[in-house]
């Protein structure tokens, strides 16, 4: 790890060019410019997905914050191989956040923000579609999902609600609720396993 | 496990165990089914996959102005501190704990207290897998209040059997075990895989996953059946089989 910050300092290596990775290494040397470094990359993201699930600031701040101090902590059983930092960091913000509103609210949804978040991740700008081929896909998978199914992705993956919960939330029953979520996540695994559209001759 | 889940059953609650929102019984069978199932590994990785891409559909946010700051500072105060402990108690203030016969009542608690937040947020279930990490994340049931815990020494293998980290395993809903190595200290600088066995009292033993460690250091923690009437160790072995520490079990509290 520190081996990494000498020689950046030795040929002035900008920090901000460092990949994730070895900024996460680095954190450990407690250089402060690496510490900014680090929160200002992500922390655009890792609030985003507190906000979303909690929708209270002052609770997502924390959350965030708690994020970025557990990623350091364990920094050193971080797996590149498991998945990018940014998947990292956004699955523990997202995990803080769930407990956070399952131990504050007996309903961690309201019904209005629901409705919106759908909309949300289903959202396709142009240049996001551009930016993230998988991201894009799996959006637009999500948009063509039945209402009810999408509904019940959106309690299930991003609210932690449990197939119980999305049953009483629906008034349906918890087969119905469990067939909702289960079809859904088939549909978009499908969609991420399978080939990519107009990969040849490009 | 008492009930035997199939990959058919497995694949009817892959969805739910892949985002965390599984109860607790369905949950642990359904993990203890993954254990020996490649092919439902390989189902729930995919589907946890999707999981983690529904999470990065999330729009950023700016967060309130002042936080890079604070968080940076934090961060930085933190590094700064526990590079003080290293400096002055090698490993870190846990193992103070286990340096006498009996180790401490109250500090067990805390370090007991860490590890099972660590489990609670997923670091643990990262070091295994991404599903694994998600079934840990935020388990929808309360945790056993009878449950017990039990802790050991790592040490290594040599004839002075040097300290090496410790080990906690908490037998209750779910199980699980959690360990910091420190082998840096014990002279094994060791950088790479290694697999914790678990030792029942018969003489068996169970491997329960891999970690990496770097220059010999490493945490990790994972969800696994805890019976304390069998449970006697631990082995930490390198990829080769040497075996790199042992514990010995005793019941902590």
């Amino acid at each position: 790890m520190r081996t990494v910050y000498t020689d950046m300092q030795r040929f002035r290596f900008p920090v901000g060019r460092l990949p994730d990775e070895a900024l996460l290494s680095g954190l450990a040397t407690g250089d402060p410019e690496l510490a900014v470094t680090f929160v200002r990359r992500f922390q655009h993201t890792v609030f985003g997905v507190a906000i979303a699930v909690t929708g209270d600031p002052q609770l997502a701040e924390d959350i965030a914050q708690q994020t970025f101090e557990r990623a350091w902590r364990h920094a050193q059983i971080y797996d590149s191989r498991r998945g990018s930092v940014t998947t990292w960091l956004t699955t523990i913000a997202h995990n803080l956040a769930i407990d956070a509103i399952r131990s504050r609210r007996p309903e961690p949804v309201a019904p209005e923000d629901l409705d919106a978040l759908l909309g949300v991740v289903t959202d396709t700008p142009e240049q996001r579609a551009l930016a993230d081929d998988a991201s894009a896909r799996l959006r637009a998978a999500v948009a063509q999902l039945p209402r009810e199914q999408g509904r019940a992705l959106v309690m299930a993956s991003i609210y932690g609600m449990t197939a119980q919960q999305i049953a009483d939330w629906e008034n349906i029953p918890l087969g119905t609720a469990k067939t909702r979520i289960r079809t859904a996540m088939a549909k978009l695994r499908t969609t991420l396993t399978s080939p990519k559209r107009g990969d040849h001759g490009q | 496990m008492a009930n035997d889940v199939t990959c058919e059953t497995l694949r009817e609650n892959g969805a739910e165990l892949a985002l965390g929102v599984l109860p607790g019984r369905e949950r642990a069978e359904a993990v203890a089914h993954l254990d020996r199932c490649a092919d439902c590994r390989e189902y729930i990785e995919q589907l946890t996959l999707v999981g983690d891409g529904l999470i990065g559909l999330l729009p950023g946010s700016e967060p309130p102005v002042g936080f890079e700051t604070r968080v940076a500072r934090a961060l930085t105060q933190a590094s700064a501190g526990r590079e003080g402990r290293r400096a002055t108690h090698g490993f870190g203030r846990l193992r103070r704990g286990f340096r006498g016969r009996r180790p401490g009542r109250v500090r067990l608690r805390v370090a007991a207290a860490a590890a099972a937040l660590a489990l609670a947020f997923g670091f643990g279930g990262w070091a295994v897998g991404t599903a694994i990490e998600n079934w840990t994340s935020s388990p929808p049931g309360p945790a056993d209040s009878t449950s017990r815990l039990l802790s050991a020494e790592l040490t290594g293998v040599g004839p002075d059997r040097p300290e090496a980290g410790e080990i906690y395993a908490h037998a209750g809903a779910p199980g699980w075990i959690y360990m910091s190595v420190d082998l840096d200290d014990a002279g094994i600088p060791y950088t790479g895989e290694i697999s914790c066995l678990l030792e029942r009292t018969d003489g068996t033993t169970v491997r329960v996953g891999t970690f990496p460690l770097h220059d010999g250091y490493g945490y990790w923690g994972a969800l696994v059946d805890v019976d304390p009437s069998t449970l006697s160790g631990a082995r930490l072995t390198s990829a080769d089989g040497t075996v790199l520490a042992v514990a010995h079990f005793e019941t902590a509290s």
